[in-house]
């Protein structure tokens, strides 16, 4: 990354303007996530990819206790389809406790899906980090 | 130079109108690239200035600098989700040195290491050898049977560092420079891996990493994101201590200056630290 300006966008990108991720789950009630999705975009995984890319850092900031386990299948041959595209919540007795199919999905879906399942509180105002 | 070309582009403008463009066009290109040696040492020397004051300011002042544990947040939220083995946190100082300065060099010794050091010991004597062997747990062990292997390829060069005795040394040295040399693991006198006892070498060295300024700047891998913050901020005091060590053992009149420091990962931004 070069310029000073592209990099502060970055980090923003991570700790302030996403807005949907900004939540802080209970940690009382979770230990992590995990997705599982093929490494090729072809059928209906990009949107997985997608929201790893987009959702996850800011999740892992302002959760910094959430274990995020992320498995890319690789699977170059188009035809074959049954390759799982899940997402996983799992419990603190390392039991998966809800199950979201994130397959033919877009990113914003997968992320209100998850945030329909989940026990949160979003991450007050002012405790927002901006760089 | 400047008023005699102009003059020539004058002429050749009068007499070829429709080519003159095409002329002035290679002639700019030639300026740029041939700048005369006066020119190329008066812009090193500004450049060189500029790098100066750039390394006197406060980190803080730059827009990117955070503290270590906040800089350690937004690292390990870039890199989730990568293979744990991709997850390297690296620290990068700009170093400026004057022309001719030789290189800053040494060794940190980390609190928590990244991953065990290979040790390699040559000697030509079984008492010492044993040594290494039974109580260091040394990775490669042996005296002329292993250099003979390595010149044939048949044992790799997997080590991180080699020691050896001064009986054995020119032996490696005629045989093995070619090999060793260019990774940096050839037992030399001047670096000071030569000795008779080699056991105080190992014992020195156990769980350090070497390092070596490239260009200009001096890069360390501190730590992986699942290190603690503790850890990483150990291992980079440790860092920090060993490069001021270096600079203060560097050999030449004018010591070489430290500059913007950053803290990266594998997939993740630089964040500029504190590191003075």
């Amino acid at each position: 990354m070069s310029s000073v300006a592209k990099q502060l966008k970055y980090l923003n990108r991570i700790s302030f303007t996403t807005k949907e991720a900004q939540i802080l789950i209970n940690p009382s009630k979770y230990a992590g996530i995990k997705l599982t999705f093929q490494a090729q975009n072809h059928n209906g995984h990009m949107g997985a990819r997608k929201f790893w890319r987009q959702y996850l850092p800011t999740l892992q900031f302002y959760n910094p206790g959430l274990k995020i386990d992320v498995v890319r299948i690789d699977n170059k041959d188009t035809k074959r389809a049954g390759v799982p595209c899940i997402l996983e919540i799992v419990s603190k007795e390392d039991k998966v406790l809800d199950q979201i199919d994130m397959k033919n999905k877009k990113d914003d879906t997968i992320m209100n899906d998850l945030l329909q399942r989940l026990d949160f509180e979003p991450i007050p105002e002012e405790s927002l980090i901006k760089v | 130079m400047l008023n005699f070309s102009c003059i020539g582009r004058s002429v050749l403008r009068r007499s070829f109108l429709h080519t003159g463009n095409v002329l002035r066009a290679e002639e700019a290109a030639a300026n740029v690239s041939k700048l005369s040696k006066d020119q190329l040492k008066k812009r090193e020397i500004r450049r060189l200035a500029q790098r100066k004051a750039a390394a006197k300011k406060s980190p803080s002042d730059h827009p990117l600098y955070m503290s270590i544990p906040m800089a350690l947040r937004f690292l390990r939220a870039a890199e989730v989700g990568q293979p744990q083995t991709q997850q390297t946190i690296t620290l990068t100082t700009a170093v400026v040195a004057e022309r001719g300065v030789p290189a800053l060099a040494g060794s940190v010794s980390f609190p928590k290491p990244l991953k065990e050091v290979k040790i390699a010991v040559f000697s030509g004597d079984e008492d010492q050898l044993k040594v290494a062997r039974e109580k260091f747990n040394c990775h490669l062990v042996g005296g002329t049977e292993i250099i003979e292997k390595i010149k044939s390829g048949e044992i790799p060069v997997d080590f991180d560092k080699a020691f050896a005795t001064p009986d054995i040394a020119p032996a490696l040295t005629s045989q093995l420079a070619r090999i060793l040399g260019p990774r940096g693991v050839l037992p030399t006198v001047k670096k000071g891996t030569v000795a008779t006892d080699v056991s105080r070498l190992v014992q020195d060295s156990m769980g350090s990493m070497p390092f070596r300024q490239r260009g200009n700047a001096i890069s360390i891998a501190v730590g992986k994101s699942s290190f603690s913050d503790r850890q990483i901020l150990e291992n980079a005091i440790a860092t920090h201590d060993a490069v001021k060590e270096a600079l203060a053992n560097q050999v030449s009149k004018k010591t070489s200056l430290l500059g913007k420091t950053t803290l990266s990962s594998t997939h993740g931004p630089g964040i500029v630290i504190d590191f003075a």
